[in-house]
């Protein structure tokens, strides 16, 4: 509950403030979100299996955009970004896919 | 995969374990996690709003210089073609524009060739000699030297006909015969297989007061044709028009031969 009010709240906060990204932060962000979002659904599908653990998702959560961020920065020093960028969303997008097919699993059983 | 297939736990479905999770509340484990789904709400409006907003200050430096690398490359292509095409444009204009002229400098020699060749009709000033041979002296050398005469003083196209009858178109092959050999009474002037009779008279085109000179001097045309006892009367006209025309042959054996130089 407090989890979805959390989202909804990002979300508002983010189209009042209409903050501008900072340079160095331009090239991860798109990945970083991609990854939590790959984490909430982790998450999501923990919960409808009824295993999920608050610590488990912080820590994935975290390592998850981490690790994004990570892969991306190394591929810029080393002059892969774009495709590394692009890998890393493939990967994610497989996951997410994935979490979002366990999940309609457990709620229609199909 | 991860999907498996997984028992659901008796008494408790997935349903009831999300209403659970949406049942008003506060845990206290749960607000960490409720943080970072603000933050990923948060990011997630940010990087939206971004990507709407910027065309090319969101791109990384490698991606810049590779749009630019394509942009120029794009560039140069297309320069080398517009150049192409300009060039080609050139070509073509000037190509057709030499050709007519080349096709235009060919009709007017053609032309010019006609007339000196007599399969065109002329007409310029010029002279008529109307030559009267009563006794029948005048032979086919008299009227090949009064040719002869003519072509000196600058005649252009010449025509030699009887006064009321035939003409002929006097061009380079043009022969002069008798009908009898050495001349004499009763001979016939033949002029390229057609026979004259007399009067003769001759069309020429030419400068008419040089022709007039030329056939009026001492020892000249007339004075031949008065010892002949024949007369020879010159009339300048200032327009003289001769239709005659004589069919240029084509050579059987001369070719043209090809141009020595490369133009």
């Amino acid at each position: 509950m407090i989890a979805a009010v959390g989202l909804v709240l990002g979300i508002v906060v983010g189209l009042f403030l209409e903050p501008t990204v900072p340079t160095w932060l331009q090239p991860y962000l798109p990945i970083a979100v991609v990854a939590a979002l790959d984490a909430v659904f982790g998450g999501v599908r923990a919960l409808l299996d009824g295993i999920f653990n608050d610590k488990v998702f912080v820590v994935s959560f975290v390592s998850n955009v981490l690790v994004a961020a990570l892969i991306v920065y190394l591929g810029d020093q080393l002059g892969v970004g774009t495709q590394l960028s692009t890998g890393v969303v493939v990967v994610l997008g497989i996951r997410i896919f994935a979490n979002a097919a366990a999940i309609r699993r457990q709620l229609f059983k199909a | 995969m991860t999907d498996v297939e997984r028992p659901a736990r008796p008494g408790r479905g997935a349903w009831g374990r999300l209403a659970s999770a949406f049942r008003p509340g506060v845990k206290r484990g749960h607000l960490l996690p409720a943080l970072l789904c603000a933050l990923l709400g948060f990011a997630f409006v940010v990087q939206v709003r971004s990507t709407q907003e910027t065309g090319l200050e969101g791109l990384r430096q490698s991606d810049l210089v590779r749009i630019l690398d394509d942009v120029n490359q794009r560039a140069d292509r297309l320069r080398t073609e517009a150049r192409d095409l300009d060039d080609t444009r050139a070509r073509v204009t000037s190509g057709s524009s030499g050709s007519r002229a080349a096709l235009q400098a060919a009709e007017d020699r053609a032309k010019v060739l006609g007339v000196l060749a007599g399969t065109l009709p002329a007409t310029g000033p010029g002279i008529e000699l109307t030559v009267s041979d009563p006794k029948g002296k005048v032979g086919s050398d008299v009227l090949l030297d009064t040719l002869e005469e003519l072509r000196d003083s600058g005649a252009e196209a010449v025509e030699i006909g009887s006064l009321n009858g035939p003409a002929v178109r006097v061009v380079a092959s043009t022969s002069f015969a008798d009908t009898r050999t050495g001349g004499g009474p009763g001979s016939r002037v033949v002029v390229d297989g057609t026979e004259l009779t007399s009067p003769y008279r001759f069309r020429v085109i030419g400068d008419p007061r040089t022709l007039a000179a030329a056939l009026d001097i001492p020892g000249g045309v007339l004075d031949v044709l008065g010892q002949d006892d024949a007369q020879g009367v010159v009339s300048q006209k200032e327009k003289i028009t001769i239709t005659s025309l004589r069919a240029a042959p084509s050579p059987r054996y001369a070719r043209p031969a090809p141009e020595q130089s490369g133009e």
